[in-house]
């Protein structure tokens, strides 16, 4: 197979198929392996237009390394088909259909907000470049179960504004409106996507299958459109429990969204508001969840009962779900709010901060900045960044907490983290 | 338990069901050829469903010959792994009583008392017809009933025909489709189109993809027949086939 560089892609073996090509693993001339990626021309509407397509998004370049992209096309064959090259996926990946059969798991909970926020991160890149995905589902992540890094395979239906692959995309994934027939993808359908994922992700089932779809004994159109487009409801609507999982079928949903934290759930329950649904209003930007779910990896705290993993709430008690006990921690960290969201962080033994509380311009949820440390009758922060930390008490009185040490923390008080981001210490009463 | 021990996503049904003609002439090559093919195409089923969380391949398996027996789905429809682990090679035996399977099949596909009881937002079944003969009973009865079952209509239907003595337009009727009705007369192509035949119709049905938002094409969107000859056209020419030597009657 000759490149568009001139260089010859030679067949070694057969990576996969789906339902538009298969992929094969070819050599380059150079010696580098490389997937080609090569189309069941007669499924491709307009192949003419799709080529230019995809020769666009190889010059315009991936949004973020996240993304495996086209990096170079053949040649058309003298039977019209042509395909692309791309790198091939590295080891440790698993597909996210294999979380959802849960023949993978992720190593621990932080790794799986971590995937959560790796793919929030990658779609905020994509649509920043101004592209959208048109065709998001489950078949397109692999997710690392150790450190919850992702990869998003199958680009080559990412389309510019205003552009349209023509691909409709896969039932169950797509925007309300899009099933009605209202709307082309885009960023916006995008967004329902997202939160539809990031549902299954966390919690393990489809936002919109319930008690009301179990009954529908064939999947048809008709009833396709009318689950996932006309007469959408959320599984865990506060206004309509008629669509609730149903037990012993939805395991997942029924156990999992008791472990959620409620501005969690208020997330969900915005994103699959009736609003949402009928009128695509009120869905979270990708910078909305990015703040929500950096605040869920900020809850992660250990029960001091059973020692299982909880989210832990900042401001009211939260029943872990192993041992159904209640923990409450003394108090909570009140940073400024972001993209109008709350952001606070229990304090709670063991319990970290990031790079992204330090200053508020930071995106960096990786790099741990704080840790909180409890002494019999007290509670310090350890600093782990490289900043001058200035604490004011409530009475005015003035403390320097350098790289290294502990700050030992008191009501009321304020945090300079050095950029002058400041939290306050609240407590629970 | 924790949050990180997640249980499997419902899938939604997706019922391959088999219908294997085991009339004596199918004594010595061909069917062992079927029961290769069978044992080939399990674990593809299998891997199916690990890559599809939102749909679950379940198998049913009718013989039929003098008589028309459930091998799998007497009692309901089983997985692939079930089958591929207690898989034993099929017999053959007496004439073909193809209508009698058709009747034996109305009966299964249907919410009530069969294999659709637990159905709920089942995709599209497979109803995969295999023969080499003329039906030896009156068929017509069987298959009139057959067309009138929703899940009949609904169903991806394909057929392979084998050998000369077959009648393919039983087949065509059966399929109501002439493009996936498939056929050979050689032993050797036969295991690699059974595959072919199972595999590309599982695929389209249990796959979901493609919400058709053209409100007139709602009937066609429907039509996994169709669509499963498309697939057919879409890879006829990239059959995984490394014995080139038979190319067969024009
Ligand atoms: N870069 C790659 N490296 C390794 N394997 C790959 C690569 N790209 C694709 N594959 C394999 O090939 C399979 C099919 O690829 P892909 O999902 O892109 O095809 P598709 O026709 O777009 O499928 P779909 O019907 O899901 O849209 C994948 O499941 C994967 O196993
Ligand atoms: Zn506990």
């Amino acid at each position: 197979m000759k490149l568009a560089d001139g260089q010859t892609a030679t067949v070694v073996d057969k990576l996969g198929e789906g339902g538009q090509g298969i992929v094969y693993r070819v050599r380059l001339d150079s010696g580098e392996e490389r997937a080609l990626k090569w189309y069941f021309i007669s499924l491709i509407k307009e192949p003419q237009r799709f080529y230019r397509h995809l020769e666009s998004n190889i010059k315009v370049g991936s949004p973020a390394p996240e993304f495996v992209w086209p990096e170079q096309l053949t040649e058309w064959t003298a039977d019209g088909t042509f395909g692309y090259v791309m790198k091939i996926f590295p080891s440790g990946y698993e597909s996210f259909s294999k979380f959802l059969t849960a023949h993978a798991a992720f190593e621990n909970v932080t790794a799986m907000v971590d995937a959560a926020l790796n793919m929030v991160a990658a779609f905020n890149a994509l649509h920043s470049k101004g592209y959208n995905y048109q065709d998001l589902n489950d078949g397109n992540f692999s997710i690392n179960p150790a450190n919850g890094k992702v990869l998003i395979c199958d680009n080559d239906n990412i389309m510019g504004h205003g552009e349209y692959s023509g691909i409709e995309g896969k039932s169950g994934y797509v925007a309300p409106e899009v099933v009605r027939g209202e709307k082309q993808p885009d960023k916006l359908t995008d967004r329902y996507s997202l939160a539809t994922l990031l549902f299954m992700l966390l919690v393990g089932n489809h936002p919109l299958e319930g008690a009301r779809t179990v009954q529908i004994p064939a999947l048809t159109n008709k009833f396709e459109k009318k689950i996932y487009g006309t007469k959408p409801l959320f599984i865990f609507d506060p206004n309509d429990d008629s669509n609730r999982p149903v037990r012993g079928l939805h395991q997942n949903a029924a156990r999992m969204w008791k472990y959620f934290p409620s501005f969690i759930k208020d997330a969900f329950c915005r994103s699959f508001s009736q609003e949402s649904l009928l009128n695509a209003r009120g869905r979270l930007l990708e910078q909305d969840w990015f703040h929500v779910l950096v605040r869920l990896k900020s809850s992660i705290a250990q029960c001091p009962h059973c020692g299982e993993e909880i989210f832990l709430e900042s401001d009211r008690p939260t029943v872990c779900q192993s041992c159904k006990k209640s923990v409450t921690p003394v108090g909570y960290f009140k940073f400024g709010k972001r993209s109008n969201l709350d952001v606070t962080v229990p304090i709670f033994k063991g319990v970290k901060l990031y790079d992204y509380h330090m200053n508020s311009s930071s995106e960096d949820f990786e790099t741990v900045s704080a840790v909180v440390l409890e002494k019999p009758g007290k509670f310090g922060l350890q600093n782990k960044s490289a900043l001058r930390w200035n604490l004011t008490t409530a009475g005015g009185k003035n403390y320097v907490c350098q790289p290294g040490a502990v700050q030992t923390l008191a009501l009321n008080c304020k945090i300079d983290f050095g950029n002058r981001d400041i939290a306050q210490v609240v407590a629970n009463s | 338990m924790g949050i990180l021990d997640k249980a499997p996503m419902p899938g939604k049904l997706c019922a391959v069901i088999f219908l294997l003609d085991t009339s004596y002439s199918m004594q010595g090559a061909p069917i062992g050829t079927v029961n290769e093919a069978v044992e080939k195409i399990l674990p593809e089923l299998v891997s199916m469903n690990d890559e599809q969380p939102d749909s679950d391949i379940k198998v049913g398996m009718l013989t039929f010959d003098s008589e028309v027996k459930w091998i799998f789905g007497e009692t309901g429809l089983v997985s692939p792994e079930e089958v591929r682990d207690s898989w034993n090679d099929l017999n053959v035996n007496g004439a073909t009583s193809m209508g009698e399977a058709f009747s034996a099949l109305n009966e299964k596909l249907s919410v009530k008392h069969g294999f659709m009881k637990e159905a709920s937002c089942a995709r599209a079944p497979v109803l995969f017809l295999l023969s080499d003969g003329e039906p030896t009973d009156d068929y017509q009865a069987g298959l009139q009933d057959l067309k009138e079952n929703g899940w009949y209509k609904y169903a991806a239907r394909v057929a392979i025909g084998f050998g000369t003595d077959c009648n393919d337009e039983v087949l065509v009727e059966f399929t109501g489709n002439r493009e996936t009705v498939l056929h050979t007369d050689n032993v050797n192509e036969l295991k690699k189109l059974i595959k072919f035949a199972v595999v590309t119709s599982s695929k389209v049905a249990s796959r979901g993809k493609n919400i058709s938002t053209d409100a007139e094409n709602l009937e066609d969107a429907d039509d996994n027949t169709q669509k499963t000859a498309d697939a057919f056209k879409a890879q006829g020419s990239l059959i995984d086939n490394d014995d080139l030597s038979e190319w067969g009657a024009l």
